[in-house]
């Protein structure tokens, strides 16, 4: 450890505690709040298991919110990935497309999840919406970001050909850029759920909406069974698309024997 | 190995005016002081085997870049049938499917298959919704399949292309361009990193192919032995300079340049580094 970077983390952890006594983030508070907490834990200790059905049912619901929002988003990112990519356009091409992309990410889906529920209403179809917008966003950057990392050579060469640019595309940059995006799609639905279930905090369905409204009126021990049931899906979900990432995607990886079975 | 024997000729001078290919006074610049080639002058006949020969560095995938429109020079003009090449010109445009281009790396894709990248070939000859179907034409999957079997992969149809060894994928390189129909065929150094069995059947099959096809073929190497048993003519290019022009007429090796340079000293620099 040099003295240069002893100074460096004196002056971090000062820093940290200018900002603390600024936003009031008292340690002692924390502290003497902590039976608070546990009077919260043991409510929560009395699940009433007979919501579990409702409870499955919100969360059934979440998941087609997000699946609906994954595949439309998607739908619509790729195109525009296509458009934003520098190594397939002229700058007046991908600079506007890029800051309109850039414009739809600075909205976090509650955001988006507020100005749909103005717009459509309450519920889950504000959530839907929400969810498009949102993973129209990441994806077309996720996607744009693996087209222009796809190698030269094959663009060159096939360009040399004089193949058009929707030749190019279909024969060239989906082929080489393909393997990111299934991996990129089961990530983005795997985080779309877990945001889904909060939407309902703003009233646009799923299964936020129950734990919203049971911590709201104190029912700690309902709102627990909500929670109990996104974890456990959360956790499944994880566990399936390691499973389909393994099978699928790194086989694809160049260079790799793929076992005949 | 050809008998090296060096005679002062003049009867190529009389040279047919059908000429594929012509480069005068040529200069080109990664930045404006330092100059890949430096007044190049080529001019190549149609239907001929030609190899352009030289160490790493001395120019001569730029010249291969600039016959197909990739690169254009910061001064002098190339001509390709008349036209001048230039990826954004109209006219090259429509003519770029006769050049079948064979870069170093071989620029094939990957994660497709053998049969779906020689198709790439025929692209320009396919509508959109075809090709984004990849709905091809009987005809042309009789080509492709007849272009397979020349170049040895029949059987190897469906693989993808990342599966195959390094002479296979160069086979595939080969029958992309030759499924182009092309009228020239630009190689950059097709065969250098393969043994010299390997390298001999990729060559006599380009070699095949030209003769057949009555291709003009433009071939980088950095092997000097190799070009002469397959060429009918080498330029020699040394720091951006077409240094030598030699023909082969039979077991005999003719010079083409009117100054008296030092060719036996080059030849036996290239015999040396192809000895390593």
């Amino acid at each position: 450890m040099t003295p240069k970077n002893n100074i460096i983390i004196g002056i971090i952890v000062a820093l940290v505690i200018v900002a603390s006594y600024n936003v009031d983030a008292n340690p002692i508070e924390f502290a003497e709040g902590l039976p608070n907490l546990a009077i919260v834990v043991e409510e929560m200790l009395s699940v009433e298991p007979k919501y579990v059905p409702t409870a499955l049912w919100a969360m059934f619901e979440t998941i087609q919110m997000a699946f609906i929002g994954t595949v439309v988003g998607t739908a619509i990112a790729l195109p525009l990935s296509m458009f934003a990519a520098r190594n397939l356009n002229s700058k007046y091409v991908y600079a506007p497309v890029r800051a309109l992309l850039a414009a739809i990410r600075t909205l976090p889906s509650i955001l988006w999840a507020i100005l749909f529920v103005i717009m459509v209403g309450l519920g889950t179809f504000a959530g839907v919406l929400a969810i498009v917008m949102y993973t129209i966003g990441f994806v077309a950057k996720l996607q744009y970001e693996a087209i222009e990392a796809i190698d030269s050579d094959p663009v060159d060469a096939v360009s040399s050909i004089g193949v058009s640019k929707l030749q190019l595309i279909r024969y060239v940059v989906i082929p080489e850029s393909a393997s990111h995006l299934l991996s990129q799609i089961l990530y983005m639905f795997d985080y779309n759920v877990r945001q889904t279930s909060i939407l309902g905090l703003v009233g646009a369905g799923g299964i936020g909406f129950y734990i919203i409204n049971y911590i709201k009126f104190f029912e700690y021990g309902k709102a627990a069974v909500f929670m109990l049931v996104v974890l456990a899906t959360v956790l499944i979900i994880d566990w399936v698309s390691v499973k389909i990432r393994d099978k699928y995607i790194v086989k694809s990886q160049h260079g790799m024997e793929v076992r005949a079975k | 190995m050809k008998q090296i024997q060096m005679t002062q000729n003049s009867s190529f001078s009389l040279i047919s005016t059908n000429k594929i290919i012509q480069m005068s006074d040529v200069w080109t610049s990664y930045d404006s002081k330092n100059f890949a080639l430096e007044g190049i002058n080529l001019s190549i006949d149609r239907g001929t085997n030609y190899a352009i020969v030289g160490k790493s560095g001395s120019g001569k995938s730029t010249l291969l870049k600039l016959m197909n429109g990739m690169m254009v020079p910061s001064k002098g003009t190339i001509k390709i049938d008349y036209v001048t090449p230039n990826m954004n010109n109209k006219k090259f445009k429509k003519m770029m499917h006769t050049i079948g281009y064979i870069p170093q790396s071989l620029g094939l894709v990957k994660n497709i298959t053998v049969l779906e990248n020689i198709m790439i070939g025929a692209l320009p000859r396919l509508s959109t919704i075809q090709s984004l179907l990849k709905r091809f034409p009987e005809h042309e999957v009789l080509e492709a399949k007849r272009i397979i079997s020349l170049v040895g992969l029949s059987g190897k149809e469906e693989r993808k292309a990342y599966m195959l060894s390094g002479g296979e994928k160069r086979r595939v390189a080969i029958a992309r361009a030759l499924m182009q129909k092309p009228n020239i065929l630009l190689a950059d150094e097709i065969v250098s990193e393969l043994d010299h069995v390997t390298a001999h059947e990729i060559m006599n099959l380009i070699a095949d192919a030209q003769k057949r096809m009555n291709l003009t073929a433009i071939m980088v190497h950095h092997d000097m032995h190799l070009a002469l048993e397959f060429a009918n003519r080498v330029a020699v290019i040394k720091d951006g300079r077409k240094i030598l022009e030699i023909g082969v007429e039979g077991d005999n090796i003719v010079d083409f340049q009117t100054g008296d340079l030092n060719t036996e000293e080059i030849m036996e620099m290239y015999a040396d580094d192809s000895k390593k």
